[in-house]
Order: C-alpha cells, then sequence, then structure tokens
C-alpha cells in the first residue's frame, strides 16, 4: 500500500501527535480530527491485513522465511500507530480536563461554549459529562466544610473584594443574605462567596 | 486559629479558639502544611492524612458557625467584629491549604488512576472517596479509549495493557527516581544510595537525592520535602 505514494507507515499518526504538540504550544485545544483518526485506524486494518497475510503465506511453505523482517515492521508499525492514537485522546482529555477546573468545575459553563463544543468529538463530550459527575460525588464530600473545586492558584488576601457586574447573573446566595447581581452595578462581597463567578465571567474585580 | 508560621512579631492577643497554645508540638495546621507540602513535591501519592484532614474540617465547621453566630448577634463589640474578620482570613487561608492538599491529590490519583486500580498497596494510601474516583476515572478513560479508538481496530489490537520493549509501559506509574530536595526534621537513620553507599542525615541538613532514596524516611516523618 505503500507503493503507491511516498508516504511511509505511521506518518499519519506522526501527524496526530504534532496536532498534540502544536495545542500543547499554543494553548488551545484544536478541533477534534476525526478524518485523520479514521485514516490511521484504516491503516492499522491494512497492516492487519497485510500480517495475516504473510503468516499464511509462511503456513504454507514451512522453508520459506523470507517474510519475517517485513512481519516485524508491519508489527512495530500497528504498536506505534495504537499508541500515537491513545496518546493524541489522552492528550484531549486532560486539557479537557484543565479548562474544567479552570472553571471552578463548572461544565454547563463550559459546554456553554459553542465555539469549544464544535471542536469536540461528541465522545468527548460523554466523558466531560460522567468525569463532572465523578467529580461532583467526590465534592459533596467536603460541602459542609469547603469547596474543593474553588481556585488554588492564588492563596486569598483579602476577604472582601469589590466587584462590577459584567454579565447578568441573577441572585446569588452571599454571607449578607442574598444579591441580585445586574449588568454595571458594583458591589463589595465576600471573596468565597462570588469567586466562581468571577471565574465563569459573570463578575471581574475591579 | 493559631498555626500560621508566625512571621514577624504581631502583637495580636492569640485569637480565642486556637489549639490549646502549646508552643513547643506541630498544631494541626502545621502538620497539614508539612504534608501539602510533601505531597506538592513528591512523585508518588502519599499516604492521605485522615485524622489531620478530618479534626481540621471539624474546626473549620466550628469556627464558620461561631463566627456566623456572632455577626448575627447585635450586642457584639466593634472590637469582637474586628476579631471576626481576623478569624474569617484564617479561616478562608486555611481552607486554601486544605484545598490545595485535596486538589494535588487529585490530580496524582488521576494521572496514576490504572495504575492505583491494579496497585492494592496504593489503594491503602487513599481515603475512601479518592478510591472511588479513582476507580470510575480509570473506568471512564479507558471506556472512552475504547469507544474512541480501539473498538475500530482488528480485535488483537485493542489491548490497554501492551507490554513492548522500547515504548513506555500503557499504564504511568509515579517515576521513584525523580530528584527532591529532603530537609531533614531529626537525626536520620542512615539511608542506602543507588551507588551502594550510604548516607546519614543531621538534623536540618538538606539534600537533593532520589524520591526513593527517602521513600522510607519521609513516611517515619524524620524528614520532610521542600
Amino acid at each position: 500500500m505503500a507503493s503507491a505514494d511516498s508516504r511511509q507507515f505511521g506518518d499519519l499518526a506522526t501527524q496526530l501527535v504534532q496536532e498534540s504538540r502544536r495545542s500543547t504550544l499554543t494553548d488551545t485545544l484544536l478541533k477534534y480530527n476525526d478524518s485523520l483518526v479514521r485514516t490511521v485506524i484504516r491503516e492499522q486494518r491494512n497492516l492487519e491485513e497485510l500480517i495475516n497475510n504473510a503468516i499464511a503465506a509462511q503456513a504454507d511453505n514451512a522453508a520459506f522465511t523470507g517474510d519475517a523482517p517485513a512481519l516485524l515492521l508491519y508489527q512495530t508499525a500497528v504498536l506505534r500507530n495504537k499508541r500515537c492514537l491513545l496518546a493524541y485522546h489522552a492528550h484531549r482529555l486532560d486539557r479537557l480536563k484543565d479548562m474544567y477546573w479552570v472553571l471552578g468545575a463548572a461544565l454547563p459553563a463550559l459546554l456553554a461554549d459553542g465555539d469549544l463544543r464544535a471542536r469536540l468529538s461528541p465522545h468527548e463530550v460523554d466523558f466531560l459529562r460522567e468525569y463532572n459527575a465523578s467529580v461532583m460525588d467526590f465534592r459533596g464530600d467536603f460541602s459542609a466544610e469547603l469547596d474543593v473545586a474553588a481556585s488554588v492558584t492564588h492563596p486569598p488576601r483579602d476577604l472582601h473584594a469589590l466587584v462590577r457586574v459584567v454579565r447578568d447573573c441573577g441572585v446569588i446566595q452571599t454571607e449578607l443574605g442574598t444579591i441580585d447581581f445586574r449588568k454595571g452595578q458594583r458591589f463589595m462581597v465576600r471573596r468565597a462567596d462570588i469567586e466562581h463567578l468571577i471565574v465563569q465571567g459573570y463578575l471581574e474585580e475591579v | 486559629m493559631a498555626g500560621l508560621p508566625s512571621g514577624p512579631a504581631v502583637p495580636v492577643e492569640p485569637i480565642a479558639l486556637d489549639f490549646g497554645a502549646a508552643a513547643a508540638p506541630e498544631t494541626l495546621f502545621q502538620q497539614l502544611v508539612r504534608h501539602w507540602l510533601n505531597e506538592r513535591h513528591a512523585p508518588d501519592i502519599l499516604p492521605i492524612q485522615a485524622e489531620v484532614l478530618s479534626a481540621l474540617l471539624d474546626h473549620i465547621r466550628r469556627q464558620t458557625d461561631t463566627v456566623q453566630a456572632l455577626r448575627g448577634d447585635p450586642d457584639s463589640s466593634e472590637a469582637e467584629h474586628a476579631r471576626i474578620m481576623l478569624v474569617q482570613t484564617e479561616v478562608e487561608r486555611v481552607k486554601f491549604v486544605v484545598r490545595s492538599y485535596i486538589r494535588t491529590r487529585l490530580y496524582k490519583i488521576e494521572k496514576f488512576a490504572r495504575h492505583i486500580v491494579a496497585t492494592p498497596e496504593v489503594q491503602e494510601r487513599l481515603s475512601q472517596a479518592e478510591l472511588d474516583h479513582a476507580r470510575r476515572f480509570a473506568q471512564l478513560t479507558e471506556s472512552h479509549f475504547k469507544v474512541s479508538v480501539l473498538q475500530a481496530l482488528p480485535p488483537h489490537q485493542q489491548r490497554l495493557d501492551d507490554n513492548t520493549p522500547f515504548t513506555p509501559p500503557m499504564i504511568s506509574e509515579p517515576d521513584k527516581s525523580r530528584a527532591v530536595f529532603v530537609h531533614a526534621r531529626d537525626e536520620c537513620p542512615p539511608v542506602r544510595l543507588p551507588d551502594g553507599t550510604t548516607m546519614q542525615m543531621q538534623k536540618g541538613q538538606i539534600v537533593l537525592t532520589p524520591y526513593a532514596v527517602v521513600e522510607q524516611l519521609l513516611a517515619m516523618g524524620n524528614v520532610e520535602l521542600v
């Protein structure tokens, strides 16, 4: 199969891995490359066929061992392609998890981003939903004392923060009672009460 | 809540509600900070500090309740309100460390989920909630790989535990040979280095060594990672 063009086994899988690398370097999640994944999987099936043919040729004639090096080559390509495929998917899951935690484990806020949604495969959306369910379960264990999903990047300095409302976010329970946050208003509120709203882009610190 | 590493002496009366102001032994919070730093520096998952954690969580809850009650009380004096602010700030800072500790563990647990599921010895170091999450996460990633890739491959290419020479294993394990900075809290018993020589750390000494060398010392609490 590789004779028609100058492509080698594994070239396509390398492209997949390069996409992952580009994604890391530019700190973006690229669109799920469905067609490339399918092409690599097709290559895997072709290789499987080549392997089976080679084995059959050997079985037909016990004295003939000419295909052993070819077998080794096919097998190496098969293993490498498979690892590249898995690495590509694992890398995407890692990125998705990062994005999920940056938003304070708020799945609806993550999935509401249509731009991001368009870059995911349907299986990835499923993964996020189930992952979210598992995290919620874990988070529930601490709900009486603290929210494990809140930010861990900056230790708290002040108890209160002056915030400006960027997007309407409705009525929120705070320590001082309920507040109806409307666009354009400013409030002095307890940081712990509204940190998730800053993270999700409803409020902005002044 | 007393217990943050005291910086320059601030002339503030010890806030009520602290852990019996004994100077010598570590306070709960100091213990947690030590375990938190250990956890953040160690490549492997360390045993969960369930007792310290639950004692602190209890404390946070009681403290928060007290603060709520005092705030709501119209008779609270100005000085009391100032103290409430301090207590609240302190509670927020303790929560931060607790949260970071839990999240650090969660990160490692997800990273090594499939290794954890396969290794009972590691499972003992996890809390029940962590173990449940590890199991669910391992299962979740495996099924994601399955539906996205593996089920489209020929049957004997579908395994997730290939063991091929010259390629990294498919189940990631903690790299215990990673270098860590170690600070001796006490006089330590001698440990054997990878080259066969032994090393004995004096109290207060700081060394850079592979994690595996000091794993036992860390478990016994003789050293801390810095």
